[in-house]
This record gives structure tokens, sequence and C-alpha cells, in this order.
């Protein structure tokens, strides 16, 4: 092996030193025999700054263009939303920067860094806030102290919490538009419950019981200097953006905070064959289990798996069946998504004409069942491999990528040396280890199905999987909220054309 | 140790450059970009950027949709996807055994279309003979495939963005690779630009298919834009959709593809972008023995009906179970003609950010609508197109107000002098966006390749800035004065379906 090694070495030595002197052969080297040694690199590492409010930052500096990032972390989330207010975390996120600032209004925000080219943004999603400000270097002080300024002293004007309220709502009016987004949504219900909070939604209701004072409470609870962590990079010098963060942040103390509990993730006692009515000429398939969380050891194995199965364009399993060898989708495929505090999800997807809907689905559970039955060939298993190790370069691909990694790997709990170890535990799973992780966590028996489409043209009918439950989307009306109402159907006894929306 | 050689590089860039301007992005591209054309015409663009030992490839095609033969739409997309099956070498057990079945295929397609297209009832007699043939050698032919090696190889070499898109104009092949991987590049990409072999074809089809069925036929916004560029183009084929028709594209042969590529995919008519951890000079080299091997062949004979002018208003719209969106188009002149400054001025003006025009006055003041923003140019810019505004309503605000709104936004261009802040604040957006199109290798690769091939040289980009600025108050009258007036506008509106429909 290692002599092997120093033969390609200096083989390509040679006809690196002959190409310099001599034309190389109009033929190209066959690149299915290709080798190249891995390429020396050690990527840069931000440094981890504490500010004595509590703040944490991590800096490096890139000076190839005049500009400089700022992206901070806030620890907050819509999973703290109640359930009677869905919906406050992201409007609260959202007005943060719309609602201007104790000494100036939203729109004079506006007017001073978008004159300049600079953006300035806050939202909050699940599990974390966030803010950014991407600045010319010239315009890094005036940026700073917006930045700053939008984080400890929002005004929440009333005017701008009226416009976010009527902008979500009219989302939630257009949240059944897009097939793809109907199934997304209603298969995470499904998994976690269409309660909780990995999975619940607003609605009009909800939305309309969210006050200014609630935003304000909200961001009073949990935007302090000791929540929140800012990763900066670009064309600065590391004193002086210290110096320039201390002199914004000037004032702004640390707080004892508590988070409500988030209820754990339980399996559902769901039916195991879903279906939503939708006219048209494709149906969306999801299809998959509850997953883990990202620090659960069996993480390495699975994103390989994940690999194998449908996460890597063109050489999965998935690819090669559905789409290339059978023409039945355009877009398939497979994904591990781990969870950040608690389990995360497992699944595979296509889009398959309505016709061929059954057929799809079929093959795809096919290629589930061939992962738990037969262990991954050990060509597939290496090709994995090289290609999530040759690739790993570019995870390095520019400092914000770095840095920002860097603090959310201390914002989800993680070591810092999370990928690092991801590489050493891929290198080192077996065939056997896939197949132990499949049979784990891939379980046939608690596979969840949901097919949005048009099940008149199913042929054979959706049942073959099992009983199906009807999942109605209410559809939006001018001042209606879509809901889910889950009905169960008998599986056999219902033939293509009795459907509930057949009548 | 590379980011000490970075910085020097950065250093002497600046120096070379008298007096850089702070911000802008032409002076830090000027110098860098190093500009051959091979023998047979291919154009060469490369930028040495060390950081890190990545490099990101960027082969672009002037080819798009609007040089497919007359009821060929989809093909130059058709051929894109046939592009990842492979070569006589690369995708295949044993070619010489592969190619008599293809062509074996090919003539039963033919035979297949022609039998169904006969004036009389089709032989079924003969028609199942021949599908039952066609399925036979298809099979057959299949078992000699080495399924998507092409793709394999470069993800096993780590290869990341491995992909390709078609539109109107152009077709662009892109990946990136980590940095001493440049002999694989060329071996894979100047033999599929030789040597493509079209199997798996009549599969790719159907694949194809349901990948209009999922960006047009049930996709809201593609069923508006699909009929808005039906009403708006009478004649050029801009109208016609890159996906292609259903039909259309159930009927494409590989024969067809072949022709396609013998005649678009010249040398000539490519530009290769390269920029990363790279050896110029090894590059150029190596780059210029395997392309520059390619034999010249004619630049496309191009020529493509001229869009008529439009004389009079036209609307369409399109029922669909979804909530109604807004599209208005107007022909505007290519971006070779002087005013095309003018329109990406108006672009910023009306679009670009919280405080332009039509987000303050449509979303923040009147909340009519909780989108709406404008275009410069649709759907590609080799020819004469549109620039296109797009609204999208609030209930219970209507179409008709959104329409009115977007409309009175228009004729504020051409009442109202634009103050010189609201310009100037245009040029400052645009130096700190061109900065930020610099940041990553791939975007950068694109930029320079989009450039080359659309407005026939890269360097365009570094004149961006001035043209701008040179854009005037008056210019802004003038041009929406010109153009953004009824009797050359499309109105495209995606309304509920009424219960009636079949």
């Amino acid at each position: 092996m290692r002599f092997l090694i120093a033969t390609v070495l200096a083989m390509l030595t040679a006809s690196t030193l002959w190409a310099g002197s001599e034309p190389p052969p109009v033929r190209p080297q066959d690149p299915r025999t290709m080798t190249f040694p891995s390429e020396p690199f050690t990527p840069p590492r931000a440094e981890r700054v504490t500010l004595p409010n509590g703040m944490i930052l991590y800096l490096l500096e890139d000076h190839e263009l005049p500009i400089v990032n700022l992206t901070a972390m806030i620890r907050t989330g819509s999973v703290y939303d109640p359930p009677a207010k869905i919906g406050l975390a992201e409007l609260t996120g959202t007005v943060i920067r719309t609602g201007g600032t104790a000494s100036r209004s939203g729109d004079e925000v506006d007017d001073e860094l978008e004159f300049v080219g600079a953006e300035l943004s806050s939202s909050i999603g699940q599990d974390a806030g966030w803010a950014s400000l991407n600045v010319l270097t010239k315009d890094l002080d005036r940026g700073v102290t917006l930045f700053a300024d939008m984080l400890m002293r929002p005004a929440f004007a009333p005017e701008k919490v009226d416009l976010a309220k009527k902008q979500a709502i009219e989302g939630i009016r257009r949240r059944n538009d897009h097939p793809g987004s109907i199934v997304s949504r209603e298969f995470n219900k499904l998994l976690y419950g269409p309660e909780h909070p990995f999975a619940r939604e607003s609605t009009e209701a909800t939305i309309n019981t969210v006050t200014r004072d609630d935003l304000i409470a909200f961001h009073r609870r949990y935007y302090h200097p000791n929540t929140l962590m800012v990763a900066a990079t670009g064309d600065f010098q590391r004193d002086d953006l210290i110096a320039l963060l201390r002199r914004s942040f000037d004032g702004w103390a640390s707080e004892r905070v508590t988070w409500p509990a988030v209820p754990r993730v339980a399996e559902q006692p769901n039916a195991r064959v879903n279906f939503i009515a939708r006219d048209g000429t494709q149906t969306q398939v999801r299809m998959g289990w509850l997953g883990i969380k990202q620090s659960d050891p069996d993480f390495f194995a699975l994103s390989l798996l994940d690999d194998i199965l449908g996460g890597q364009a063109f050489t999965s399993r998935l690819f090669q069946e559905v789409r290339t060898k059978a023409g039945l989708a355009y877009s398939v495929g497979s994904a591990v998504v781990p969870g950040r505090f608690d389990r995360g999800t497992i699944f595979l997807y296509a889009q398959t004409k309505t016709e061929s809907t059954t057929q799809a689905i079929a093959s795809m559970r096919e290629q589930v069942e061939r992962l738990l039955t037969s262990p991954v060939s050990e060509r597939e298993l290496t090709d994995a491999k090289q290609a999530f190790l040759n690739s790993f370069v570019f995870s390095f691909s520019n400092p914000a990528q770095i840095t920002n990694r860097q603090m959310s790997l201390e914002y989800y709990g993680l070591p810092a040396d999370f990928l690092e170890r991801f590489r050493s535990n891929v290198e080192r799973v077996t065939a056997r280890d896939l197949l132990r992780v499949a049979r784990r966590h891939l379980v046939l028996d608690r596979l969840v199905i949901l097919a949005v489409g048009d099940d008149r043209l199913f042929e054979p009918p959706l049942s073959t999987f099992g009983a199906v439950r009807v999942i109605d989307l209410e559809r939006a009306s001018a001042n209606g909220e879509p809901r889910a109402k889950p009905s169960l159907r008998a599986p056999v006894a219902s033939p293509p054309g009795m459907s509930h929306r057949a009548d | 140790m590379r980011r000490v050689t970075r910085n020097g590089l950065v250093l002497a860039v600046l120096l070379c450059c008298a007096a850089p301007r702070v911000g802008d992005a032409a002076s830090l591209l000027e110098g860098r970009v190093v500009d051959r054309t091979l023998d047979n015409g291919m154009r060469v663009l490369i930028v040495k950027r060390p950081a890190v030992p990545t490099v990101s490839y960027n082969l672009t095609v002037r080819a798009g949709s609007v040089d497919e033969p007359g009821g060929q739409s989809g093909l130059a997309h058709l051929f894109e996807h046939m592009a990842f099956k492979g070569t006589e070498r690369i995708g295949t057990r044993d070619f010489s055994a592969e190619r008599p079945l293809l062509e074996e295929l090919d003539r039963l397609e033919v035979d297949l279309q022609r039998e169904l297209a006969l004036p009389r009832n089709p032989d079924t007699k003969r028609l199942a003979e021949l599908r039952r043939r066609f399925a036979e050698v298809q099979d057959r032919a299949r078992a000699l495939v080495e399924p998507n090696e092409y793709g394999a190889i470069y993800d096993r070499q780590g290869a990341v963005g491995l992909n390709a898109s078609t539109g109107a104009d152009l077709t662009r092949y892109v990946v990136s690779l980590p940095a001493n991987r440049l002999p694989l590049w060329i071996a894979l990409e100047a033999d599929r630009f030789s040597r493509p072999v079209f199997r798996e074809f009549y599969t790719e089809r159907d694949v194809v298919l349901e990948e209009r069925r999922l960006r047009v036929d049930n996709n809201p916004g593609g069923k508006l834009y699909e009929a808005f560029l039906t009403t708006a183009f009478a004649a050029h084929p801009y109208r016609v959709p890159t996906i292609g028709w259903s039909s259309e594209v159930d009927r494409l042969t590989a024969p067809q593809a072949r022709a396609f590529f013998e005649e678009q995919y010249a040398p000539a008519n490519a530009v290769l972008a390269i920029v990363g951890d790279v050896d110029v000079d090894a590059t150029l080299r190596q780059v210029a023995a395997s392309f520059g091997a390619i034999p010249a062949r004619p630049a496309p004979a191009g020529g493509v009906a001229q869009e008529p002018r439009q004389d009079g208003q036209r609307r369409v719209e399109v029922e669909y179970d979804a909530q109604p969106e807004l599209l208005v188009g107007y022909h505007r002149p290519g971006i070779d003609h002087p005013d095309d400054p003018v329109f990406d001025v108006i672009e910023s003006l009306l679009s670009s950010g919280r405080r332009s025009r039509l987000y303050a006055e449509l979303v923040t003041t009147r909340q009519v609508a909780v989108a709406a923003s404008a275009s410069a140019g649709e759907p590609g810019s080799r020819y004469p197109n549109l620039f296109v505004l797009r609204a999208v309503p609030r209930a219970p605000h209507t179409l008709d107000e959104v329409e009115a709104a977007l409309l009175n936004e228009v004729e504020r261009l051409q009442r109202e002098e634009v103050p010189a802040r609201e310009l100037e604040r245009v040029i400052n957006r645009l130096d700190a966006g061109l900065i930020r199109s610099l940041q990553s290798n791939a975007g950068l690769a694109s930029q320079l390749a989009y450039f080359e091939a659309v407005a026939g040289d890269w360097r365009y980009i570094l004149g961006i800035r001035d043209r701008t600025a040179a854009v005037t108050a008056k210019d802004v009258q003038r041009v929406a004065s010109t153009w953004l007036v009824k009797r050359n506008r499309t109105v495209a509106r995606l309304v509920p379906a009424s219960p009636s429909a079949p």
C-alpha cells in the first residue's frame, strides 16, 4: 500500500516536470484510473474571545476584499413560543430589524444602511435567533453601531408590528400553494405530532393573539450579552474590532435567563400510510422515520448510509434506480437530518407522475429493504468514503464558513473538533456498521409514508401499503385558516375513485 | 504560507492599478483575469485565488433554448441531461457492442413516431411489435451501461456542486474540485465535449417530463411565467419554454440531439472559466493541449425571428389552485444598446432593498402586497428582452389594486426626476454587490463566463460601474417614457381556478 502511493506520487511529479518542457499528449489520461495525493492544507481557525459582559466572539481576519461580515447567534427559538401564540418568535425576529431602535426609526436604519450598500438582518428560527451585518470596510463603524443598537434596543414600532402580522397571515394563506411545502410540513407533523414545537404551525388565530408587548417581552427575556455570540470575518484589525464591539455594546449587562422546557420527542401512534388530496399531474412522496441527535455515535455511519441510499446525487441507489433506470422522477433522494437538541428525521423523497405513484413508492421502499437485508458492497462503501474524504476541504471554503461553524458547534453543545471527529469516524465505518445502523434506525414496520396528489389515478391504490389515513387540508379563504383534520380510511375497502374527494 | 502568498498577490494587484477607488470591484479584478483564445476559438479565463486548495470550473456554451430548431423545444435542456451519460469511454462496459444497439433504438423510435403520425388509426399489431422490439433492444443496451459513471468518478474524487443548467441563452456545466484534480476535470470535460454518447436517451426524456411537471405544471409561479412569455413574445424564440412543451419533449430523438451538439457546441461557442488555487501557466498548457485539440467548427449560423414591435397591451390569465400573483413586462432593447445601463438603474431604484420604491410603496406604506420586485432583463440577454415587474397581493387587496399601484410607480418614473441621492444610492449598492459577487470562486467563475458569453467580453464587468454612474435623472425619465408604456406592455395574472374548470 505504501509502495503504491509512492509510485503514484513519483508518476505525478514526473508528468508535471515533463509537461513543463514538451506538449502533453492530445488524448487525455483515463479519468477512471487517475489517483491524486490528498491536498496538504491547514485551515485557519477563528480566535475565541470573551468580552467582560459575557459576550463570546469568534474572530478571523481576511483582507482579500474590503468587506466585513458579522453573524450573531442568540439562544432563543420558536420552540419557546407559548402554544396560544405560535409565531411570536418569528415576529419578534422580524420586527427587531424593521421596527427601529430607541434612537432611529426602522426606515431611518434602512435609509442609512442601504444607502451605503450594507445589509443588516435579524430572524428567529426554530432553535436559534440570528442577526447579521455585511458592510464595506469603510462603513464598519457605522454598521456595527447600528447592529448593536438593533440587538440591544429594538423599538418595536407599533405600525411595523402590525405590518409583520399582516404579512405572516398572508404567508399562512399561501401555505398550500406548493405541493412541495405541503408534503414537508405535514410529514413533520406525522413524525413529531401536530402540537410539538418541531412541527406545529402558526395560524391566523395564533398570530392575531400576539401583541407588541409580547414581542417586547420575548426580546427582553432572551436577548442578553451572555446569550449571544458573534462571529466576525473579513477586512478588520482584531484589536480595533474588539474595541469597537465593546464600545457599541457598552452598558449591556449579562442577566440570568431561564428557558421553558421543550417537550421530549416521542414516537407517534400514526397510521403508516397517509394521503392528502391535491389536484395536479404529479404526486409528492415522502417516507421515513424519527431519527437521531447529532451527538448520537451512530450519526457518522448513518450519514454514510444516507449517501449510499439517496444523499449523493448521481451515484446513490435511489437516483440510480428510481431516476436513471426507471425514469420515474426528476428529483429523488434521501436525507438524514440530525436533531440538535432532540431526535431529528430520516426520510426519502420523490416527485412522480400521478400514474406511477405506487410504483415509485414500492421502488423506494425496496431500496430500504435492500439496505436491511444485505451489506453494501466494499466498492460502494469505498466510493462513498472517498467522496466524503476527498471533498472534506470544501468544509473550509471561506473564512465565514469556518468561523460561523465554530460558533454554531459551541451553540449546539458539540465539541470544537466535531468535524475532525466526523472525518476519522467515517474513515473507520465498515459495511457491518452500515447494516447495524440501517436495522436500528430504518425499521420498515415503523415507516411513515405520505403522498400528496390525485389518488383517482393511483394504480394500484395506495392501500397496497396498508391502511390509508386521509388528511384534509382546508382551503384558505379570505379570512379562514388552513387546518389539518385527520380521518381514517380502511385498506383495500376503498378502491380509487371512492376517495373522500370523489363526491 | 498560503495566506502570505495570497496577501502578496492582492497587494501586487492594488499597486498595479493607479489610485484604485476604495470599494470598487473593477479595481479588485483588473489585472487578475488571465484571458486566452485557443486556436479553435474556445475562450479561456483564469483567476488565481490561492486561499484554499480548491478550484471552481465553469464551462459555458452560448447555446440555449433559443437555438433549438422549431418543433424541438426542450432539446437544449435534454442535451444537457445527456451530457452526464458519458462518452465512448465513460459510462459503458463495451462501446463497440453498445453502439449498434443505440443506433437500432434510434431507428425504432423514428418508426414508432411515423406509425403514430399516420393519418389513419395506427396499426395496433405493428405498434405492439415495434414497442416490444424497442423494449428488448433497450434492455440489451442497458446491460452494457456503466450507470452514472461520469458522476461517480467526480464524486469519488471529492467533487462538489457538480451540476448543469440550461436557459434561454446559455447552457452551463459547473463543478468544484480539490486543486490538484485539474487533469481529472480536463479528461472528463474534454472527452464529453468531443465525443458525447446518448445512452439511456429515451428514459431520460421521462425524467425531463417529470422535471416539467415539478417546475411548471404543478408550480403556480412556473405556470404563470410560461404563460407570460408566450404572450409577451409573438415571434422570437424567447416565447418557447426552455424545459419544452411536453408533446415535443416526448418526441425528441438522439439524432436530433447529435445534430444540435454538432452545430451549437462548436469550440468557438464555448467559454471556460477557472477560478481558485491554480498554477496559471500549467493550467493554460493543459487546457490548450486537450480542449485545444477539438477541431474548430464554424460557429452556428444563428439568426432567429425578430420580435415585431408590439402594438397594444396584451393580457393573459392563468387559472390555478393557488393565491393570486402578477407579472407586468415591457419589451426593451438588448444588452448592446446604449440604454442598457438605464434599465439596470431603474431596476435598482424600483427593487433593490427595503427603501426601494416598490417595496416602500406597495409593501410598507400602502400594504397592498407582500412582495414586489423588478427585473431588468428576462428571460435572457442575448436578444432584446423584457423589463419585468412582479407583485404578490396581500388579501383582501385585489390584483387590480396591485396592478394599479405598480403602474403608478412606472408613471412616477416618467413624471418626476429621480433625486440625486437616489441615483447615488444605486451606485453605492452596485459597488457593494459587485464586491460580494467576488467572494466565492464559483460565483466569480460564473460571472466571468456569463458576460463573456452574453456580452462577448468578460471586461463588460469592468465597465458596469462607469456606465451606471453616467446615467442621469433625465435618462431615467426618457427611457421610462419610451419603453415602459401601455402599448408595449404584457400583463399576466394568476387567478384562483373557476369551479367549472374541465
